[in-house]
């Protein structure tokens, strides 16, 4: 896998997320325990931050209208939102975490 | 005497459809994108003109096509008649154009005098490294009666104020053409003052641009005046197209037909339509309606169509508006179908029918025809081509 360090994982807070931006691409990392996931940081449904939003293990749910969706697949759990968001592979090498922007599911 | 005058009620009315306008950029703060009239429009893709990008390229190449009888001069902003039209801007990105034009682009035309031929305004846009702004006002005197066009071109990010005056028993045909290139970013305000009896027709055509995102008003300076507004979009590929309406009934017994029709194809290509009308409470016998179609032709586009009425007095003629979005109606097709047209063709004619009922009003038959190709032509990529 050909990934882009993103950020440093101590930087990702265990149950939370951080944004970064990776090749101009907006990202949101959501960590839980010692997985991190990426997807793109933004609501499929009002085009705002996810990342501005609140975690519960895989869920990552926006504050505006409470979409939710599955960091690990990118569906839309819930209402409003109907489409997912875009997922990006990650892994983490030493205390970096990498995320590969060539391959996502949308 | 006295009790009549009292009784007449010209307060201001207090909406969210007409914002409080201000010379001042202290009182437009920067959109966070969660306002009413923001939230639609995605502020990232808008090279900051909506925050503090400097507005002060000069990538823009101006020419003038001016009919015999109108005049069209660039002047400098202190002997400009700007403001004219009684326009206050309303946002931020209109009161940023506001302060950075140096100079107005006037189109006059004088009173009396009755044009055929189009006055044609090209905005030619040379690069996208510097952001500019831009001032048109257009004045139509007593009676007379013309065509303006301002066709837009090129590749610019380019914020503008558009002022439009009608005096009284003016006939005035307005016409833009969005013809962008794909990378380019233009927020444009139009504000229109119609007087008593004058009639203007005004056209919207966007199908160029990343983003276009055009605001358009219109009030009354007194009564019997009439405002046709029409509009024809084609949204592809990632492209924003945002049209919004405001009708100001400001005056006795006015007319007001709001009517724009789009068509959208290819991964997210997104079109927004407010239509805005308000009838205030001195506004009585007015007649309006308006009305918007969105027809989707592919997966992956959007369409947000949002129709607003406020009223303030029941004494009208009529109001009304509608708004549609859909796909093909499999019906159109089969019948035509049925006739032995083949099933791409009959897609074709049905979208050529669905622009055509706009198109044909516009009474520039050069540009009905260039409009009807470059149809044509967005139609090619999606539907296919003529055989």
């Amino acid at each position: 896998m050909s990934g882009v360090p993103a950020a440093a994982l101590v930087d990702v807070p265990d149950g939370g997320v951080l944004a970064v931006e990776v090749d101009g691409v907006e990202i949101a990392l959501v960590r839980d325990g010692d997985d991190v996931y990426a997807v793109r940081n933004e609501c499929s449904h009002a085009a705002i931050p996810l990342s501005e939003g609140d975690v519960e293990g895989c869920e990552i749910e926006c504050w505006l209208h409470g979409s939710r969706f599955d960091v690990r697949t990118g569906k839309a759990i819930n209402l409003p939102a109907t489409q997912p968001i875009a997922t990006y592979p990650t892994t983490v090498e030493g205390d970096t975490v990498m995320v590969d922007l060539s391959f996502h599911r949308s | 005497m006295s009790n009549l005058a009292d009784s007449l009620e010209l307060s201001p009315v207090v909406s969210h459809l007409h914002p409080e306008g201000s010379f001042d950029l202290a009182d437009h703060p920067v959109p966070t994108g969660l306002e009413e009239v923001w939230r639609f429009t995605p502020l990232k893709r808008l090279r900051g003109l909506h925050e503090d990008t400097p507005l002060d390229g000069d990538g823009l190449k101006i020419e003038a096509d001016v009919a015999a009888g109108v005049t069209a001069v660039s002047v400098p902003v202190g002997d400009s008649a700007r403001g004219l039209s009684g326009y206050v801007p309303v946002d931020r990105v209109s009161a940023r154009a506001w302060d950075a034009s140096r100079s107005v682009f006037e189109v006059t035309i004088p009173r009396d005098t009755i044009v055929d031929e189009p006055t044609t305004i090209r905005l030619h846009g040379t690069g996208l490294d510097h952001a500019a702004a831009g001032h048109l006002l257009v004045r139509a005197g007593q009676f007379s009666k013309a065509v303006v066009v301002v066709d837009y071109e090129g590749s610019a990010t380019w914020a503008e104020n558009i002022e439009i005056v009608l005096e009284d028993g003016a006939q005035l045909t307005f016409v833009t053409v969005q013809d962008w290139n794909d990378d380019s970013v233009h927020v444009v305000h139009q504000h229109a003052r119609v007087g008593r009896d004058a009639e203007l027709l005004h056209v919207a055509v966007s199908l160029g641009g990343d983003v276009v995102r055009a605001s358009t008003g219109a009030d009354y300076r007194g009564t019997g005046g009439s405002v046709e507004l029409l509009g024809v979009y084609f949204a592809d590929e990632g492209q924003h197209i945002e049209h919004r309406l405001f009708v100001d009934h400001t005056a006795p017994r006015t007319k007001s037909n709001v009517e724009y029709k789009g068509a959208l194809q290819g991964q997210g290509a997104h079109t927004v339509w407010i239509g805005n009308v308000l009838i205030r409470k001195e506004a009585e016998g007015i007649l309006t309606y308006e009305s918007n179609d969105n027809l989707v032709l592919t997966d992956g586009a959007k369409a947000d169509s949002v129709p607003n009425l406020e009223i303030e007095t029941g004494e009208i003629e009529g109001a009304g508006h509608a708004s549609t979005t859909g796909r093909f109606d499999d019906e159109h097709l089969f019948y035509l179908q049925s006739r032995g047209i083949a099933e791409e063709e009959a897609r074709r004619l049905v979208v050529h029918g669905f622009f055509n009922d706009i198109i044909r009003r516009i009474g520039v038959p050069a540009l009905q025809e260039r409009l009807v190709a470059s149809i044509e032509e967005e139609l090619a990529a999606h539907v296919g081509r003529i055989q």
